[in-house]
């Protein structure tokens, strides 16, 4: 829609000709032609938008990254954060309001190395925040080095003998540690992964979708074609989300890439086992006129 | 009638010493009288040496004092470690029959008592462990004071684990009071003071105290020597104060926690020592950059690295005052004693909400973890919301204009939930929605309209604690915890005929330079401070051109005595 002074809408529509709301930004993506970011920007308002839930509700956190610099492109409020910090942040700001829903977009870099602390603590906690990794296997906003992800023997411009340690498996982390519902999926199947968002953002509880995302810049052999040659999904080998040993043997295949469903638990999240937040939000506790008479008397 | 008494307790770490001091403490405070409680201990749970004194005084009690009335030993280091304490007026208690010791190898100065508290404690019917009370019971009696009361306190203390325990412990603590009167006379006879109506809490008590009467609403930290008490204490009471308490992962994650819940509208603070501090830098310039309100508690300890947990230092002083990338307004409070602990933690967190930004509440092991006197006029507190815009129009860009600039820099803010108010909270540089910018304008404008608020803030700082006596030649500044032991100190010396004056600092920035300038510009200031290099010097000199020639420093981990500083301020004038 172009109207006098403002500036045109990108065009992003998926294949069904769905447009998505929220798109309506002065500012326009930064990101390099044929990026998978693109897509899961995409994907994310189809995912939003999937939840029906208010949008001054809803409430995006951004690691720092190519991923992250979606921040300026999306009308919902939104939480930049420090590299690697994004999952604390959102933690906090789910505790402090447990109305809102919570969406943290993070690359691979963020979630799995810098952040890779409060990932392995936070799962844990099954605190109710939907992350959404895009996992690109490099650092590709500070040009391209290897990332946790990255494959043994890789050369990036940090490894240029090839990198020495093996990749994380975050999938198999995940399954094994308590997190709610895990899944990975592609940034080549736009509505797929709008619904799997949809879905995440649903799941009361630690939701992780690591999505396969193209960068033809720094990591061009694994391009769009071929995720699709090494692509298996789990709907097909009938797996059972419910089972975890079965989701960790498919995780830890080599010879192929599952995407799918891997695990969803129904479990209480964090801050339904809070008693202080069982009346209500904490953001809405009134601190107008506080009485400290009962805790005084210990000190008399 | 005696008007103050100092009694110390030492021992192996794990015999329930500090229960034993907090019991004595109380019994002194329920006596009316001023209590400062200072604690000795290494960073080990069971074993190491461990100590509890109290000073009480009748007419206020600002800081420990080194000569000790009443020694009780329960092991034999306890007995030649605090030789230098002692003196022909005191009194060591001590257990033969328990330590077989042979008293006379200690070549003790003073009159000795053999008290065979563990005998006493399972013949009234207890377990060894009552011997702390066998100590109460007889050192009530040694000072003259009142056995009921001590009764009342073990009451009040025991009496959530039922009634048959307070029973044993009372009886433990008769056994104690009567064996002493059948073989000794007492020291003293304690008059009775007038801060009946006062309360004694560790400084970090007072801060969690004060923290709860600002509206506190959640609180993230991991636990870091000295500041893990304020975690137990808000942990343990939240159930009745309704906050959130979160032990994160890291102190990394517990600030950049509390950074999202200041972004989603709660008033948020976390609290660390030095090491955890330095995880929490990066979070500082998050803080600063986004507006977001935060108070970061750090209760210093001698550094650097690990340095020496249990300890007290103020060696971190430039460093708080410094910490982050680049520049941003912060307020750096330092409280002096458990009054100010409480009053400007309560504060912080409305000046953080007020200015969108950084408050640093600084204190160190000796004032966090020491017990103190204080009053609080009221248990009612009024706090306002301030600085939230509840209604907000978003423009044409379909953001609301949170960083829009402003007269006193302060932008009224939208909390998420609240529809129209669109913005992102920024860890970047950015413009009036938060959005990322690099444009040297916009740069320009958002962090000209930062340190706006500094000016503003500069205004809140109020007179700073100030004594002066006529004819004072030397005017002794300090900034913290000091605060406490230059008020012994100043008595001890005007006891000598040398009258001084003194400035306590507990609002160390914005710097009070005027006042500062006012106050030691026609005087000779002796600079009283923690640390090596003389951080609150420097500070002076950068700030008010003033250098700074004399100086008392401390840095070998122990607090400052008043005698202390009394016989160096002797050489010195």
């Amino acid at each position: 829609m172009a109207t006098a002074g403002a500036q045109s809408e990108p065009q992003v529509q998926d294949r069904y000709g769905r447009s998505a709301a929220g798109l309506k930004v002065p500012k326009h993506p930064t990101w390099c032609p044929g990026c998978g970011n693109y897509a899961i920007w995409g994907a994310i308002k189809l995912g939003l938008e999937g939840t029906k839930y208010p949008k001054e509700k809803t409430v995006i956190c951004y690691d720092v990254g190519c991923s992250g610099n979606m921040a300026d492109f999306n009308a919902y409020y939104g939480f930049h954060s420090l590299h690697g910090r994004a999952l604390p942040a959102a933690v906090g700001t789910k505790l402090a309001n447990h109305e809102l829903k919570i969406l943290v977009v993070i690359g691979d870099g963020g979630c799995y190395g810098e952040g890779g602390t409060h990932f392995l603590n936070l799962m844990r906690g099954n605190h109710d925040i939907c992350i959404l990794v895009h996992d690109n296997h490099r650092y590709s906003l500070t040009t391209g080095q290897m990332s946790p992800t990255t494959d043994k023997g890789i050369k990036t411009k940090s490894t240029p003998e090839g990198s020495i340690e093996e990749p994380m498996n975050p999938m198999a982390i995940a399954i094994s540690n308590h997190a709610t519902f895990i899944a990975r999926e592609f940034a080549g199947n736009i509505p797929k992964l709008g619904s799997r968002i949809t879905e995440g953002l649903n799941h009361v509880g630690f939701s992780l979708i690591d999505v396969l995302q193209p960068c033809p810049v720094f990591n061009p052999a694994q391009s769009y074609d071929w995720y699709r040659e090494h692509m298996i999904q789990l709907e097909d080998e009938g797996h059972d989300p419910s089972d975890r040993l079965k989701a960790w043997k498919q995780a830890t295949r080599s010879d192929k890439l599952p995407i799918g469903l891997f695990v969803k638990e129904e479990k209480p999240a964090y801050h339904q086992q809070v008693s202080e937040l069982a009346t209500g939000p904490l953001v809405n506790k009134n601190i107008a006129s506080v009485d400290l008479a009962s805790l005084v008397k210990d000190f008399q | 009638m005696a008007n103050e008494l100092n009694w110390k307790v030492a021992g192996f770490a794990g015999e329930g010493i500090m229960t034993t001091g907090l019991l004595f403490s109380k019994t002194c405070a329920r006596h009316g009288m001023s209590i400062f409680d200072y604690t000795e201990y290494p960073s080990l749970i069971r074993g190491g040496h461990n100590t509890y004194q109290v000073y009480a005084n009748t007419s206020g009690a600002f800081a420990q004092r080194k000569m000790v009335d009443v020694l009780v030993a329960l092991n034999r280091n306890s007995l030649s470690f605090h030789k230098d304490e002692l003196s022909s007026d005191s009194l060591v208690i001590y257990d033969q029959d328990d330590d077989k010791v042979d008293i006379n190898d200690y070549a003790l100065p003073c009159q000795v008592f053999n008290l065979p508290m563990v005998k006493l404690a399972i013949d009234s019917g207890g377990q060894r462990l009552m011997a702390n009370n066998v100590i109460l019971g007889a050192s009530v009696y040694f000072f003259g004071m009142s056995l009921d009361i001590l009764l009342t306190v073990i009451t009040a203390v025991f009496q959530d684990k039922g009634e048959s325990v307070v029973k044993l412990n009372a009886g433990a603590a008769l056994a104690g009071y009567e064996y002493a009167k059948a073989h000794a006379k007492p020291i003293m006879q304690i008059d009775k003071g007038p801060f009946e109506q006062y309360l004694t809490a560790t400084g970090n008590e007072a801060i969690s105290l004060g923290a709860l009467a600002g509206g506190l609403q959640f609180y993230a930290a991991y636990p870091m020597t000295p500041s893990s008490s304020i975690l137990h204490y808000l942990s343990a009471t939240a159930k009745q104060t309704n906050i959130v308490v979160k032990h994160a992962e890291d102190e990394i994650s517990a600030i950049n926690m509390a950074c999202g819940a200041s972004f989603a509208g709660a008033r948020a603070m976390v609290g660390t020592s030095g090491g955890g501090f330095c995880y929490m830098t990066e979070g500082l310039g998050l803080a600063g950059i986004a507006e977001l309100p935060l108070v970061v508690f750090e209760g210093m300890r001698p550094g650097p690295a690990l340095g020496m947990p249990t300890w007290t230092a103020q060696g971190d002083l430039g460093f708080i005052l410094n910490a982050s990338q680049d520049e941003f307004p912060r307020f750096v409070l330092t409280p002096g004693d458990a009054q100010e602990a409480f009053e400007l933690t309560r504060i912080a967190l409305e000046l953080a909400e007020k200015y969108q930004t950084l408050v640093m509440l600084v204190s160190d092991k000796y004032l966090s973890e020491s017990r103190l006197t204080f009053k609080l006029e009221s248990t009612v507190f009024k706090n306002k919301r301030q600085a939230f815009n509840g209604n907000p129009q978003p423009d044409e860009s379909g953001f609301f204009p949170r960083y829009l600039e402003s007269e006193n820099g302060v932008s009224p803010r939208t909390i998420p939930g609240t529809a129209g108010g669109t913005y992102i909270a920024n860890s970047y540089e950015h413009d009036k929605y938060g959005l990322a910018a690099e444009e040297g304008s916009i740069r320009l404008e958002q962090m000209d309209k930062r340190f706006r608020k500094f000016d503003a803030m500069r205004s809140e700082v109020p007179r700073q604690y100030e004594e002066r006596e006529a004819g004072a030649e030397v005017t002794l500044v300090s900034f913290g915890s000091t605060k406490g032991v230059i008020r012994a100190a100043r008595t001890l010396l005007k006891k000598d005929g040398i009258p001084t004056n003194t400035l306590n600092l507990s609002w160390i920035w914005p710097f009070p330079k005027d006042q500062v300038k006012d106050i030691i510009g026609n005087g000779r200031p002796i600079v009283v401070e923690g640390n090596k290099q003389g951080q609150l010097a420097r500070l002076i000199a950068q700030e008010t051109g003033m250098m700074i020639n004399d100086y008392i420093r401390r840095y070998d981990g122990r607090p400052f005595y008043a005698e202390d500083i009394a016989s160096e301020v002797k050489k010195l004038v």
